[in-house]
């Protein structure tokens, strides 16, 4: 029996299993392969503390609904009526959901420890632009350069930590049309000591990034970090360009690109962790 | 006295040469062993689905190279050369969808891990493709295609009607032979060649790679090339019907191309930008660099 088999199967078979117990083949895979036996063990873990959640404090049947409907809007579950219609008849009230199976990774550990790149990834082209809309010098106002993307900066700072973003993120808090400045502080913490703030969040980011990556060997986090510096080099050497040249809206394209550039590093290296 | 000595040197010599063939012989039952093991160890397999028009095939491999040509009728033959039995194949088909993918095992390195997979698909199928190592190639298809890959080389060639999109982080580009597509690239520092490339939209970036496109920009096509310190070079013939617009903000542009002045709102700065048409017109061609230089030639 393969993993990928046992997987697909497993929360089934646990959901089934009362006693606890596996049927045989699943039994002498688990035994024999680690990673199965550790995804046994943790969903055998979460079953047990959901019998005993659901006998303290049962959510409402809507509660469950809303986050069914999620998970199937997502694409994450969907009813095992789709899956086997040979099981529908047992269901009466409304068909249970099933994990939707996905492609194992080596580890699974890693795809969970490196869920957090994908809205960093997002994160990396809001803060793009930001940048891109929240440069508004007259010139640029005559050239008729598009809103920005980002309605306000709270919304920049609270939907996920922001890299390499460090000069526009504290230059927000006294851009006139950046509105509500409530993210980057209390409006007083501008100048270095808040760009210094920043950057360290962004090199903290990066920090993470590279942690994370360097699951995949050492070799590895090195063309990434190789790869990672030269995209920050990039964005540095644009941003800089563009604070002397706040009119450019070519160059100020080129901030975005280069935004683009990293959202797409992080990206790439999702898709190799996962 | 001498034939004495002769005869000690001999007998001296006897033991050296006995120890070479003994090497010689452990040499070669040593790769024996080797090359038995490996050819043990490497192993291939097949799988064959059918599948009705437009199918989505998807192959996933964290090592190895991927190729895909165009199968027979409604046939799907996946030809997989498994490096060892630390990885195994996970395929899946749900109705007209199937998936392919490596399963590295516990103890999987890049040796171990590899898998090379040979597709052969109907043409109008919608094809991803995705492979860290590489390399990726897809020829004589009709349908989508999507080649993802951090160092995987991507060649793309002889490719009609559809999207072709590719994604790198430093793994070179080559498209060639692209009829009417919707191109779509995207690299971090890997190069990109495209020849013969038209479509109603061509489109790459390099963040530091370089940009070379050879083609005559076909008609009624948005072309974009856009790299950060990468340089742009377009070559294209004299009869070329297209508008050009190039701009580096901080390198050399330089056009060996007699383009009619045209007005426009960009404005021109000397040895910086260029704006020009050739022909009728039909194709937009827009060059952007930062950093790096961009240059038109005549084929």
């Amino acid at each position: 029996m393969k993993c990928s088999e046992v997987e697909r199967i497993l929360s089934e078979v646990l959901d089934g299993a009362s006693s606890g117990t596996f049927p045989t083949d699943v039994d002498a895979h688990v035994k024999s392969c680690p990673d199965c036996s550790d995804l046994a063990s943790d969903l055998k873990l979460i079953a047990s503390e959901a019998r005993q959640l659901a006998a303290s404090e049962e959510p409402a049947p809507r509660v469950w609904l809303r986050i069914a409907a999620e998970l199937r809007a997502e694409g994450l579950i969907r009813d095992s009526s789709i899956i086997d219609s040979s099981t529908r008849d047992s269901e009466p009230a409304f068909a249970r959901p099933v994990i939707v199976p996905v492609p194992v990774p080596a580890s699974p550990g890693w795809r969970w420890s490196a869920l957090w790149l994908a809205p960093v990834a997002a994160a990396v082209l809001a803060a793009g632009a930001y940048v891109i809309g929240h440069k508004p010098a007259p010139q640029v106002a005559k050239l008729q350069v598009p809103p920005p993307a980002v309605a306000s900066p709270a919304q920049v700072t609270q939907a996920a930590p922001v890299p390499a973003a460090p000069q526009q993120v504290a230059k927000k808090s006294v851009a006139p049309a950046g509105g509500n400045v409530n993210g980057a502080g209390n409006g007083n913490e501008t100048g270095p000591a808040v760009e210094a703030a920043v950057e360290a969040e962004a090199s903290t980011e990066d920090q993470q990034f590279l942690s994370v990556v360097s699951t995949l060997g050492p070799s590895t986090r090195a063309t990434y970090e190789n790869q990672l510096k030269a995209v920050n080099a990039d964005i540095r050497e644009t941003q800089a360009y563009v604070d002397r040249n706040p009119q450019d809206v070519d160059a100020r394209q080129h901030l975005m690109d280069a935004y683009q550039q990293k959202a797409l590093l992080y990206q790439i290296a999702l898709d190799r962790i996962q | 006295m001498a034939r004495l000595q002769r005869a000690r040197v001999q007998r001296t010599r006897i033991p050296h040469t006995s120890v070479q063939h003994t090497a010689v012989v452990s040499l070669v039952l040593a790769s024996c062993l080797a090359s038995s093991s490996a050819a043990f160890a490497e192993s291939k397999k097949e799988y064959r689905f059918t599948v009705g028009p437009n199918a989505i095939i998807s192959v996933d491999t964290q090592y190895g190279a991927i190729s895909v040509k165009p199968g027979s009728g409604d046939q799907v033959l996946v030809t997989a050369t498994l490096q060892s039995e630390n990885v195994e194949v996970d395929q899946q088909q749900n109705g007209n969808r199937i998936e392919i993918a490596s399963h590295l095992l516990q103890g999987a390195n890049e040796q171990a891990g590899r898998v090379d997979y040979e597709v052969l698909i109907p043409p109008d199928a919608t094809l991803n493709l995705h492979s860290s190592t590489g390399p990726l190639s897809a020829e004589r298809l009709q349908g989508d295609l999507t080649l993802e890959g951090a160092d995987a080389a991507v060649n793309v060639h002889d490719v009609e009607n559809g999207r072709v999109h590719v994604r790198t982080m430093r793994g070179p580009i080559t498209l060639t032979d692209i009829r009417n597509g919707h191109v779509e690239i995207a690299s971090i520092s890997g190069d990109i060649h495209l020849k013969s490339v038209t479509g109603p939209l061509v489109q790459a970036s390099s963040g530091r790679g370089k940009i070379f496109y050879n083609g005559d920009f076909g008609s009624g096509g948005d072309y974009k090339f856009t790299t950060h310190a990468g340089d742009i070079e377009a070559v294209a013939p004299a009869e070329v019907s297209a508008d050009f617009r190039a701009h580096s903000v901080l390198g050399r542009v330089h056009a060996d191309f007699p383009l009619q002045a045209k007005h426009s709102r960009f404005p021109v700065e000397v040895g910086r930008s260029f704006i020009g048409t050739s022909g009728k017109a039909s194709s937009a061609v827009v060059l952007r660099s930062f950093s790096g230089k961009i240059r038109l030639k005549q084929r």
